[in-house]
């Protein structure tokens, strides 16, 4: 993990001095995470549009990336504020299944899509990639205490619609 | 049934198994392109738009300057109509002067979007 961070932070720093293909190297690394963070949070058009503004915003900050934190959580929290910024330009459509990823994808999206956006966003970081709970709170602007309980009650609405005994 | 639930969770919400997207990553790149040339752009615009504030700024100096001379204020008192004519006549040789500067186009036709 470490050199993970040590190889994204030198990519980094080369694209901050104008190496495009040094970026280029960190979106085929990270496009595919991102992007489907994204579709899990909102529609498949505007989840593509909003990574793509992430990662150029991603590349004029290239220089800001200290390599503290991972770079998928640094780009994350860019193209978080990205889709706050297009929601409030654009109303919120509803999470989508992206069938030709995951067959699972309709019934996991019509969970999603009962959960608030901090319980869907939430549960998808941690439980899908892997995110600490820390990361996730920092990249949520919530105490780490709330997130933890915001995951828990995100994965209990979950269990409750796939176990059947859901409302509907 | 949680282990099953757990599982099944999250096996839904981790991100595809796939090679990189090339399309998405060759349109990253061109917008990148592109943001690099406007801003490239930007730059030189108002570079040559200081270039000009600073020629304008000379010129409304140095008519000042000449105005104040009494040989020219006398000139101006006697025919204003021939002094209006000169004023004018420095004036637009100036804005041909500016308009003739290097064209933005030339850089735009350069640049294409691979």
């Amino acid at each position: 993990m470490a050199a993970q961070n040590d190889e994204d932070l030198a990519l980094s720093r080369r694209a901050a001095a104008g190496d495009s293909a040094a970026f280029a190297a960190l979106v085929k690394r990270y496009e595919r995470p991102l992007r489907a963070f994204l579709v899990r949070m909102g529609a498949v058009e505007i989840a593509d549009d909003i990574a793509q503004d992430a990662f150029l915003k991603a590349w004029r900050a290239a220089g800001q990336y200290d390599g503290s934190a991972r770079y998928s959580t640094w780009l994350t929290s860019i193209a978080w504020r990205c889709r706050l910024d297009e929601l409030r330009r654009r109303p919120q459509p509803a999470p989508q299944a992206d069938l030709r990823e995951n067959p699972n994808a309709a019934e996991v999206s019509d969970m999603l899509a009962r959960l608030s956006e901090n319980e869907r966003a939430s549960l998808v970081l941690c439980d899908g990639h892997g995110w600490t709970h820390q990361e996730a709170a920092e990249l949520l602007g919530l105490p780490l205490g709330t997130l933890k309980s915001t995951v828990a009650r995100a994965k209990a609405k979950c269990r409750e619609m796939w176990s059947g005994t859901g409302d509907d | 049934m949680t282990d099953e639930f757990d599982d099944f969770l999250a096996q839904a919400l981790a991100p595809p198994e796939r090679d990189a997207d090339r399309a998405f990553v060759a349109r990253v790149q061109s917008q990148i392109r592109l943001d690099e040339h406007l801003r490239a752009e930007r730059r030189r615009m108002l570079s040559m738009l200081a270039i000009q504030v600073l020629g304008i700024a000379a010129i409304a100096a140095a008519v000042f300057w000449l105005l104040r001379s009494p040989e020219i204020a006398e000139f101006a008192a006697d025919s204003p109509a021939i002094l209006l004519t000169m004023l004018l006549a420095a004036f637009s040789f100036a804005v041909l002067l500016f308009s003739t500067g290097p064209s933005p186009g030339r850089s735009r036709a350069s640049f294409s979007i691979a």
